[in-house]
């Protein structure tokens, strides 16, 4: 048999035996990988609400909006505020930054966290504690970026467009 | 070459950063604390140590040799990345604070020059148990290397030492004694090429200074 094709099929061999091997590690890590980021997410959202206050429910989002989470005031369907999670691509090609933002029902920020990211050390990871300046989610007129940190200023400018796009229409009923 | 000289020339004599100085670019970025330094050696032990064992177990296998040597490098690759991946899928999971704060450079892990270098200098013509040892030494002495870095450079720019979470070593009084603030550009991107060529320049002249001592004494 040609021997560069057996070497092809011995590649192709290690790389299923890989492939399978990553499997059973990601059986194990996945749970406690999803747990981690639901804990920091809900961290973020207790700093933004006190959460006794309302009736928290989970919608699931579109394109780069993750899961909608709905605060309604208590016993009604009345929506007070709704915490987007967002993602744009930074500088990292294998994660992309993942924003918490909370809008209430007039359109205004209440808050917003970056919880995950995998932006360079230094200057691209100190961007995420920056003040970006943003008080009304349709308007980013003011929007803050750090110049010299374009890739990552550009990922959150996104996140903030994206769920600008769509929060009066949610408030509106479109949820 | 026995054992013992296998083992520490990782540490001294070959020693991947500050002889060889391979694998500078995330050694240099991920200093700005003794913790990341940790966690990088961790995860630089793992994929070192194992991808030797794992190139050292096909290239000697006189089946599978001549079959692998055409491709030996995507071999190499693939091994390596695997590993790596392990790495950070385990981090992600039970070490979230440090994996966040090693960023991109665990993924990098995987074209680091000092794992393919051992791998294809070393692993693919050395029997199994040499190379584990290869891979043990030179993963300790690259730990130690990025560790005395670090070890500077934090003290230096935020006055502190952090060991693990919040085991940190609070040594700003000595900047208090001085009158001084700590110095901040030690943990920017400057004050790693400072400090790197600065341990350099102290180890290269404690060497220079050895070696005349023993020609002298000769």
């Amino acid at each position: 048999m040609n021997k560069g094709l057996v070497s092809g099929l011995v590649l192709l061999i290690l790389g299923l035996i890989c492939g399978l091997l990553l499997a059973v590690v990601n059986h194990f890590t996945a749970p406690k990988i999803l747990e981690e980021e639901n804990k920091i997410k809900f961290a973020a959202l207790a700093e933004f609400y006190n959460l006794d206050n309302y009736d928290l429910s989970e919608v699931e989002g579109s394109g780069a909006i993750g899961v909608i989470y709905v605060l309604k005031e208590k016993g009604t369907d009345n929506i007070l505020s709704l915490v987007y999670t967002v993602s744009a691509t930074g500088y990292s090609d294998s994660q992309d930054v993942v924003m918490l933002i909370a809008v209430n029902n007039d359109l205004s920020v209440e808050g917003y966290k970056v919880v995950a990211h995998k932006e360079s050390s230094g200057f691209g990871a100190d961007i995420v504690e920056n003040d970006f300046k943003v008080t009304m989610i349709t308007d980013l007129s003011e929007f803050d970026s750090v110049s010299d940190v374009t890739v990552t200023s550009n990922a959150i400018y996104e996140c903030f467009n994206q769920v600008g796009l769509r929060a009066a229409v949610d408030f509106g009923g479109g949820l | 070459m026995d054992q013992k000289a296998n083992f520490l020339k990782g540490l001294f004599k070959e020693n991947p950063l500050f002889v060889a100085l391979l694998g500078l670019c995330p050694s240099l970025a991920v200093t700005t604390s003794l913790e990341n330094a940790i966690g990088m050696t961790m995860g630089v032990f793992f994929v070192l140590v194992l991808s030797n064992l794992i190139i050292s177990l096909i290239m000697s296998n006189k089946f599978l040799s001549p079959l692998v040597k055409p491709v030996r490098i995507p071999v190499y690759i693939v091994v390596i990345a695997t590993l790596v991946t392990i790495v950070e899928m385990v981090m992600n999971a039970f070490l979230i604070d440090l994996y966040l704060s090693l960023g991109v450079f665990i993924p990098l892990i995987v074209v680091n020059c000092i794992i393919l270098g051992r791998a294809e200098a070393f692993a693919s013509e050395n029997k199994p148990i040499d190379s584990l040892i290869d891979g043990i030494g030179m993963a300790i002495g690259y730990g130690l290397a990025i560790m005395i870095i670090s070890i500077f450079r934090e003290f230096l720019g935020k006055g502190t030492i952090t060991i693990w979470q919040s085991l940190q070593i609070d040594l700003v009084f000595i900047f208090d004694f001085l009158k001084i603030e700590p110095i901040a550009m030690f943990v920017q991107p400057v004050g790693a090429f400072l400090s790197f060529g600065l341990i350099l320049a102290i180890i290269t002249a404690i060497v220079n200074n050895v070696s005349q001592t023993n020609k002298k004494g000769a």
